[in-house]
């Protein structure tokens, strides 16, 4: 499908960025990628860096493209089409909070190495696992439970966004993956993407590692933009689900016609158009609001919510119109059927996101003019 | 990403702003309470409140203004129709966003010249004559005949559901002048004053309170000058017409929203840490996605109007969102409030009582205008190209 919001420019970078994937990736690809050490192809990662994708939103002083949100939420949505699984995801949401927080010579030499094509992981959990405190001379440490962490163990760049218990502030800090030698465990991930326990109890953030200290609300407004970039694969999760089995219920023959022809089946195909359009419109309107200077954090939590919660009801949807077949191993279904409810947790816990929603838009009258 | 809302339509809403605070408040809050008792018809009160922003040029924003409009935008009309929903206004429902348009469409010059004005005025109020006992949905099967007499045609039949009858100045009136077994190409399309000889208005009451009607219409004389299209071309009349009635709002769903808000408010859940508080903020957090959601379909249909498209399946999705909200908003609403929610229209009754007013009224929200099935294989089929 066309989206009539995308410019003609995005919707260049859209087919340009659609058709790299087309040309490799498929269910076969993404098993055997799902089962393979690093659970991507380090060649096809130098490939993306060299076309300047993981680097699409830094500054064009450090060597990025320089290009918009909206831009890098467009890779990430044919990222979400595809069902592609590699660090580029935790890269540009890394570099997007790094390039919004306050300048300082070391985030632009993070920067700069991302641009070099150094992956790169963030952590910042959602449900505040983790929280600093002072341990005086300008030191934190950090306390809490472990915490997941998407392709930590693929990273040379490390960013912490973690909240400081008492004042209300939030930390960005930088840490080498030297520093967290011990303390990060493998696990196993519930799609195809790849992830690590990190237990930063008792962790002392090294002095020259804490790169800003920052108000609540403008840390918020950082992890809105990068959660953005989750929403627009989302989105593109959806899409391709919905167009997967939209041609399914045409081609697809029982009881003499095709399966679509059924009233019942094309109610729940209308249903997933619904989800796919509300995702989508959601994420579009954040999209055009959330620039740097704006403070739009409340409708990038709606778009964020409504783009998990449409995904999984998509493929949910989509296995009950593909029957038995949806459910196996050799179709793509069951790479989407995963991905939805993993990415939608790793927004963290459905009532903390509900009430963040509601304290900004019903409480405070955030997100619209009305 | 483009943007729908410039900064040249946030003037534009400023500036309606500016007008509405300004009206006389009496007016205001007795049109508004009338308007949230049955927001179906403008009847006293909302009428004189039409008639106050037809006088001072508020009406027909998105009109051409060779026909007296103002020329702008489908996106700034979105923005006045949301405004009024919001203040529980009326803002001239059927009759100034679906008649007076499709005049413009198909009417001759004489029928512009005679009914235009009047509707820009606030002065006049169709009802729209369509469905019939035995022709809901399949609305092609409608049996009121019209038989030509000369220049007159004479009318027989009954129509049903026709609101805002008891109040209209003129019925807007599909009518059967060709064979039922043509179906579509045998209806043509009338407009009859409703102080004609021969229309009796039998009021129904709906459960939620708002009033409907039958109409019986019996050796009725409608003028052939009256047909708006061709004789047994009614069909393209009642489409586009329809096409002009497919935009939904969503400031609506934020109003009931609203009331819940203010009750919730008034009981200390609103904030705090309470389970009771905790469930509602959850529920209220979604309910907030699912308006803004509704939001962005209703912008969207006034984006396409604006290209110069016409919603089909994005209509469709508009509505069924629409509906379903607004139910589940008044629905879960009452939930949280608990039994106290039982307690009916009274200075007792938690949120005024209009969760529970909407509630009895959200029926017709999933059937009414083309029912939520049929909305649903509008999407599958216009929307995804699936067989019928």
């Amino acid at each position: 499908m066309i989206d009539p919001d995308l410019s003609p420019d995005e919707l260049l970078l859209a087919k340009t960025v659609r058709g790299w994937f087309d040309n490799f990736v498929d269910n076969t690809y993404l098993n055997a990628q799902e089962v393979s050490d690093l659970g991507y192809e380090p060649h096809r990662w130098k490939e993306i860096n060299r076309l300047g994708w993981s680097s699409i939103n830094i500054p064009e002083r450090l060597g990025g493209a320089g290009a918009t949100l909206a831009e890098a939420a467009i890779i990430a949505r044919e990222l979400g089409r595809a069902a592609y699984a590699s660090p580029l995801l935790s890269t540009v949401r890394t570099a997007t909070v790094l390039a919004d927080a306050p300048a300082d010579p070391r985030s632009d030499a993070a920067l700069t190495e991302l641009v070099a094509g150094a992956p790169a992981a963030l952590v910042a959990p959602p449900d505040r696992a983790v929280t600093a405190t002072s341990s005086g001379s300008g030191g934190f440490r950090l306390a809490g439970r472990p915490v997941v962490v998407e392709w930590l163990e693929a990273a040379t760049s490390v960013v912490l966004v973690v909240p400081v218990s008492a004042d209300g502030h939030w930390l960005y800090a930088l840490v080498s993956p030297r520093e967290l030698s011990g303390r990060v465990t493998p696990v196993p991930s519930i799609d195809n993407e790849r992830a690590a326990w990190l237990d930063l109890d008792g962790f002392d953030l090294p002095l020259d590692g804490v790169l800003a200290h920052v108000p609540g609300p403008q840390a918020d407004y950082a992890m809105a933009r990068a959660n953005l970039l989750r929403a627009s694969l989302m989105v593109g999760g959806c899409e391709s689900v919905l167009e997967r089995t939209a041609r399914y219920a045409k081609e697809r023959e029982q009881f003499g016609q095709p399966i679509g022809a059924f009233q019942a089946v094309r109610h729940h195909l209308a249903r997933m158009a619904i989800a796919t359009d509300a995702a989508r419109l959601a994420c579009n309107d954040a999209l055009v609001r959330a620039t740097p200077d704006a403070q739009e954090s409340a409708i990038v939590a709606v778009a964020l919510f409504a783009a998990g919660r449409s995904y999984v009801q998509v493929v949910l949807t989509a296995a009950q119109v593909h029957g038995g077949v949806g459910t196996t191993a050799e179709h793509v279904l069951h790479h989407h059927f995963r991905r939805a409810k993993a990415m939608q947790l790793r927004s963290g816990r459905r009532a903390d996101r509900l009430h963040e929603i509601h304290d900004a838009l019903i409480v405070r009258g955030e997100g619209s003019l009305w | 990403m483009k943007t729908a809302v410039t900064a040249e339509h946030l003037r534009f809403l400023g500036d309606l702003r500016h007008y509405l605070d300004g009206l006389d408040d009496g007016l205001i809050e007795a049109a508004r309470q009338e308007n949230i008792e049955d927001p179906m018809q403008a009847r006293e009160h909302g009428r004189r409140f039409l008639q106050q922003l037809g006088g001072d040029g508020w009406l027909g924003v998105s009109w051409p203004q060779e026909y007296g409009g103002q020329g702008r935008s489908a996106i700034e009309h979105w923005l006045f129709a949301e405004e009024l929903y919001n203040r529980r206004l009326p803002n001239g429902l059927t009759t100034l966003n679906v008649i007076g348009p499709t005049l413009i469409l198909m009417g001759t010059d004489e029928q512009k010249a005679a009914y235009l004005p009047g509707i820009l005025r606030g002065e006049l109020e169709f009802a729209i004559g369509y469905s019939e006992p035995d022709a809901g949905s399949d609305l092609a099967s409608l049996r009121t005949r019209a038989v030509r007499d000369d220049d007159e045609y004479v009318v027989n039949g009954q129509k049903v559901w026709t609101t805002g009858a008891s109040v209209a100045t003129h019925l807007w009136l599909a009518v059967r002048t060709g064979r039922e077994e043509d179906r579509h190409r045998g209806i043509s399309l009338l407009i009859t004053p409703m102080d004609a000889s021969g229309i009796t208005v039998t009021p129904i009451i709906t459960q939620g309170g708002e009033c409907t009607n039958a109409v019986f219409l019996d050796d009725l004389r409608i003028p052939a000058s009256q047909r708006i299209g061709g004789e047994n071309d009614g069909w393209q009349t009642v489409t586009a017409a329809l096409n002009f009635e497919r935009m939904f709002y969503h400031n609506e769903p934020r109003w009931e929203l609203r009331q819940l808000a203010e009750w919730a408010a008034g009981e200390d859940l609103l904030t705090g840490s309470s389970p009771a508080a905790h469930a509602l903020q959850e529920t209220m957090g979604e309910h907030a996605v699912d308006v803004e959601i509704c939001r962005l379909f209703a912008l969207r249909g006034a984006r396409l109007l604006a290209d110069g498209s016409v919603p089909y399946a994005e209509a469709s999705i508009n509505k069924v969102w629409w509906g379903e909200l607004r139910q589940r908003i008044c629905d879960t609403g009452m939930d949280l409030i608990g039994e106290e929610a039982t307690i009916a229209r009274s200075e007792h009754a938690p949120a005024h009582g209009h969760l529970d007013h909407g509630l009895r009224s959200s029926p017709v929200w999933r059937f009414g205008a083309g029912t939520n099935e049929i909305q649903l294989d509008i999407i599958a089929t216009r929307g995804l190209g699936l067989p019928r």
